[in-house]
C-alpha cells in the first residue's frame, strides 16, 4: 500500500444526491455522517458529558456496519491524554496527506488538545477537531467545563468555527475538511454546544458554506498558471547560473510535488538540499541529494548553500532555522526563486528575484515540460564535481571509538536494517536530529516529526496514528528519555490496540538538545536538564504497559544484534539505548549565527582554516 | 508610516477576534479602528489605522487575506479610485 499519493484536493460534489438526504438525522448523526463521506477510516478522541451525543452516534454507526471480520469502519480511537489524540490525528494526516480527526469533550478536553492544533497549524497538516461545547443557552456563563474554544483555538488553527445555528451544522462540517486540506493545509477546529448535537435535522448530504472571501482567493491561487513568459524569465537565470540549487521544503510534501520534483531533477540536474519538513520530498539516496540543510543540516548541504549562485526555494520559508540570519543567507546567490502555495510566504524573509504562487506540482510540471521543449539543460559537471567533493570530504560522522554507545550508530543500525523505508516518528531534542541526519529518506510521508513547533511528546503518538493509517507499515518512534515522558501514557494505548510500533528511547539521562546549549551559552550550568537522580526503569515501565518484548541496551558490542531482534519481533516492542550523555549534534549553525560560522564538531571535517569552535559561538539574543 | 486598511469581514461569531488577534500575533499595533455596517447584514467593514513599513503593511495585508472570514483586505493608500469607490459603495 502506498498511500504516498493520497490525494489532497476536496472531493467534488456529487452529482448524484447523497443516499441519506432527506432523511432526518440529530445533529450528532450528521456530525458522523458527514464523517464517513470525508473518507475517515480513523477517528481519535477521549470521552466527556458534552460530546457524548456525538460518541454514541459514533457508537451506533459502527455497531450498525461491522464488517464480517467484525471490523468497524471508523473505529474510535482512545488515548490516555486528548494532547495523544491530537497527535495520532495528526500522525494519520502526514503519513497519507489525508484529513486527521479528533474528537474531544468541552473545557478540559478541548484545552488539551491546543498543543496539537498549534503544532499542525504551525507545520500546515490537515486536521478536523470537534469540541464538545455547553449549550448554547449556557454560553458565557462560567458553565461547568466550558472553556472560550473558539478565543483559544482561533489564535492557532487555521480556522475555527462555533455552531450556534444548528441548521449551520452539515454545512459547517463539510466546509472544514475542505478548509483543512485545501490551500496551505492546517487545522481546522469546531465546537458544538451539546444541544446542537441533539437537534433534530434534516440531512442534505451536499450542503456548504459559501465562504466567498476564501473560495474565490483559492480559485486564482489554484488556477494561477506559469505562462510561458515567466517560465523563460526562470530558465534565462538558471542557464547562466554555474551552481544553482534547490532548497525544497514541506510544501514538496504537502503539494504531493515529489514525483514532480524528481523529474524536474532528473531534467536539469540541479542539486537538492531539504529542509527537516522536507525530508523525504527528495530521495536522500540520490547522488544529487544534499540531504538536510540549516542549524543542524549536513556540512555539505550547508557549504553548497553558501556556495551557490542561484536558489530555488519549493514549498519552503526560509525560516530561522534555516536562514538565522537572512541577509548572510545563501550570500553568493544572485538569483532567488520561489514558488509556494502560501502568497503570504513569498519574500516573507528574503527578497525574491522570481516567484510564483500557486499548486508546486504542476508549476514544476509546466517547468520541466518548457526546459525540454527548448533543450535547455545547464551544463554543471563543474558543480556536480564540487558537490560530489563535498560530500565526500563533510560527510556526517561521530566518536567511532568510545567505548560508549553513540547515539548516530543506533540510527545507523536501524536505518541499515530499514533502508528508508521505514515511517519514523521522533520526540524533540538531539535525538529528534540525529534521526533527521542518519536516516535514508526515499519517499514522502515517512518522516513525522515536529519541526516548527517542536513539539516534545510528539513521537509516541504520531506513531500511533501513523500506524492506523498504514497497518502493514513498520512504524518506529525515535524518542528521547525527556519527550517521551511528556505522553508517556501512550504506550498504553500502543498495547491496547495491538499494535507493531517500536519504540526507541535514546537516554542520555536527560534534556540532551537543553545541555548542548547549557554548555555553549550559559557556562555548562545545566539547570534543570540533569537527570541523574531520576529513578524511572523505562524497561519496568514498558512492562507494566503490556509490552512484552522491552529491553535495555547498555553494551556497544550488542548493538547490532539488539536491533536487529527488536526490529524482527512481530509485536509491540520498546528498546532503551543508554547512550553517550555528551554526545553532540554537530553540525551546528549556532543561533543568530551565518552558515560561515557553522561548528562542524570534532567529527567531521570543517573547510574552514581555522574552523569555527563552540567558543566563537557569538553570545545571542536569539533563542 | 501611517497606513489605514480596509477590511470587509463576513459577520462571523469571533471573525472580529480573529482579525484583532492576528495583529495580535504579528505584533503590529492597530492605532485606531471603527467598525460600519454595510447594506449586506452579513458583512461588516473594518477601517483600521496601524503604523510601521512598506514591508509590515505588505505581510498584514497577506495574512489578512488568508482568513477565511475575510472576504477582501486593501490599504487605502495603495488602491486605486476605482476600487476606493467600491469599496466606499458597499458600506453603508
Ligand atoms: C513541550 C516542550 N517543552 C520544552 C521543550 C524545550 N526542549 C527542547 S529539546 C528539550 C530536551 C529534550 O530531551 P530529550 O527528549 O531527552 O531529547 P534529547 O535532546 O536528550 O535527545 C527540551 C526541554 C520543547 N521542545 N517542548
Ligand atoms: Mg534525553
Amino acid at each position: 500500500m502506498n498511500l504516498s499519493q493520497a490525494t489532497a484536493t476536496a472531493p467534488s460534489a456529487p452529482a448524484d444526491p447523497h443516499p441519506r438526504a432527506g432523511q432526518s438525522l440529530s445533529g450528532a448523526e450528521i456530525v458522523v455522517q458527514v464523517l464517513a463521506d470525508e473518507g475517515c477510516r480513523v477517528l481519535f478522541g477521549y470521552s466527556g458529558g458534552a460530546i457524548l451525543p456525538v460518541y454514541d452516534a459514533v457508537f451506533r454507526h459502527n455497531a450498525q456496519r461491522r464488517g464480517a471480520d467484525g471490523r468497524e469502519p471508523m473505529p474510535l480511537i482512545v488515548p490516555a491524554n486528548e494532547q495523544g489524540a491530537g497527535f495520532m490525528a495528526a500522525g494519520y494526516a502526514r503519513a497519507t496527506g489525508a484529513v486527521g480527526v479528533a474528537i474531544v469533550t468541552s473545557g478540559p478536553g478541548a484545552t488539551n488538545l491546543v498543543t496539537p492544533i498549534r503544532d499542525a497549524m504551525a507545520d500546515s497538516i490537515p486536521l478536523v477537531a470537534i469540541c464538545g461545547q455547553v449549550p448554547t443557552a449556557m454560553l458565557g456563563s462560567d458553565a461547568f467545563q466550558e472553556a472560550p474554544v473558539a478565543g483559544i483555538m482561533g489564535a492557532c488553527a487555521k480556522h475555527v468555527f462555533l455552531v450556534t445555528e444548528p441548521a449551520q451544522l452539515e454545512a459547517t462540517l463539510r466546509s472544514a475538511f475542505e478548509i483543512a486540506r485545501s490551500g496551505r493545509p492546517g487545522p481546522v477546529v469546531i465546537d458544538i454546544p451539546k444541544n446542537v448535537q441533539n437537534a433534530s435535522l434534516v440531512f442534505d448530504g451536499a450542503c456548504r458554506l459559501p465562504l466567498p472571501g476564501y473560495r474565490s482567493r483559492l480559485r486564482a491561487l489554484e488556477h494561477s498558471h506559469l505562462d510561458e513568459a515567466t517560465c523563460a524569465e526562470l530558465f534565462r537565470a538558471l542557464m547562466q547560473a554555474r551552481r544553482p540549487l534547490i532548497y525544497a521544503g514541506g510544501g514538496v510534501i504537502a503539494g504531493a510535488a515529489a514525483p514532480a520534483l524528481a523529474a524536474f531533477v532528473e531534467a536539469f540536474g540541479i542539486p537538492v538540499t531539504t529542509t527537516l519538513m522536507g525530508l523525504g520530498g527528495f530521495d536522500t539516496t540520490h547522488p544529487l541529494a544534499l540531504h538536510l540543510l540549516g542549524m543542524h543540516g549536513t556540512a555539505h548541504a550547508n557549504y553548497a548553500v553558501e556556495d551557490c549562485d542561484f536558489l530555488l526555494a519549493l514549498g519552503a520559508r526560509f525560516d530561522d532555522r534555516v536562514a538565522g540570519v537572512p541577509e548572510q543567507f545563501a550570500p553568493r546567490a544572485r538569483y532567488l526563486a520561489q514558488i509556494d502555495i502560501d502568497p503570504a510566504e513569498i519574500g516573507k524573509v528574503k527578497r525574491v528575484h522570481w516567484h510564483h504562487a500557486g499548486p508546486l506540482a504542476p508549476a514544476l510540471e509546466r517547468l520541466t515540460a518548457h526546459g525540454r521543449a527548448h533543450a535547455l539543460r545547464p551544463q554543471l559537471a563543474d558543480w556536480h564535481a564540487h558537490i560530489a567533493a563535498l560530500k565526500r570530504a563533510h560527510g556526517l560522522d561521530w566518536d567511532r571509538a568510545s567505548a560508549l554507545i553513540q547515539p548516530q550508530a543506533v540510527i545507523e543500525a536501524i536505518n541499515r536494517i530499514t533502508r528508508g523505508e521505514a515511517i519514523i516518528s521522533t520526540g524533540v531534542g538531539q535525538h529528534q536530529m540525529w534521526a533527521a541526519q542518519y536516516f535514508d529518506f526515499r519517499r514522502p510521508r515517512h518522516w513525522l516529526t515536529s519541526g516548527s513547533m517542536g513539539t516534545m511528546g510528539f513521537g509516541l503518538p504520531a506513531a500511533i496514528g501513523a500506524q492506523f493509517a498504514r497497518p502493514d507499515a513498520l512504524v518506529i518512534d525515535i524518542d528521547g528519555d525527556g519527550s517521551i515522558r511528556m505522553n508517556l501514557g501512550e504506550l498504553e494505548t500502543v498495547t491496547t490496540y495491538d499494535l507493531p510500533i517500536k519504540v526507541v528511547v535514546l537516554n542520555n539521562v536527560g534534556d540532551g538538545m537543553v545541555r548542548q546549549w547549557q554548555r555553549l551559552f550559559f557556562g555548562s550550568r545545566f539547570a534543570a536538564t540533569d537527570k541523574n537522580l531520576h529513578k524511572k526503569d523505562f524497561v519496568r515501565a514498558a512492562q507494566a504497559d503490556g509490552f512484552a518484548w522491552a529491553r535495555r541496551l547498555e553494551r556497544k558490542d550488542e548493538l547490532e544484534a539488539t536491533i536487529a531482534a527488536f526490529l524482527a519481533h512481530p509485536g509491540p516492542a520498546f528498546l532503551e539505548v543508554m547512550v553517550d550523555p555528551d554526545a553532540g549534534v554537530y553540525p551546528m549553525v549556532g543561533p543568530g549565527a551565518s552558515y560561515a560560522q557553522m561548528i562542524t564538531g570534532p567529527f567531521i571535517a570543517s573547510r574552514a582554516a581555522r574552523p569555527p569552535a563552540e567558543a566563537d559561538v557569538p553570545a545571542t539574543a536569539m533563542f | 508610516m501611517k497606513h489605514t486598511l480596509s477590511i470587509l469581514l463576513q459577520n462571523e461569531s469571533g471573525a472580529l477576534l480573529r482579525v484583532a488577534g492576528l495583529f495580535a500575533a504579528r505584533h503590529v499595533n492597530i492605532d485606531a479602528l471603527t467598525v460600519a455596517v454595510t447594506h449586506d447584514p452579513g458583512v461588516s467593514q473594518l477601517t483600521l489605522v496601524l503604523h510601521g513599513d512598506a514591508g509590515v503593511l505588505e505581510q498584514i495585508l497577506r495574512q489578512l487575506r488568508k482568513l477565511v472570514d475575510v472576504l477582501d483586505a486593501s490599504s487605502l493608500s495603495l488602491v486605486g479610485s476605482g476600487e476606493r469607490s467600491r469599496l466606499v459603495a458597499g458600506s453603508a
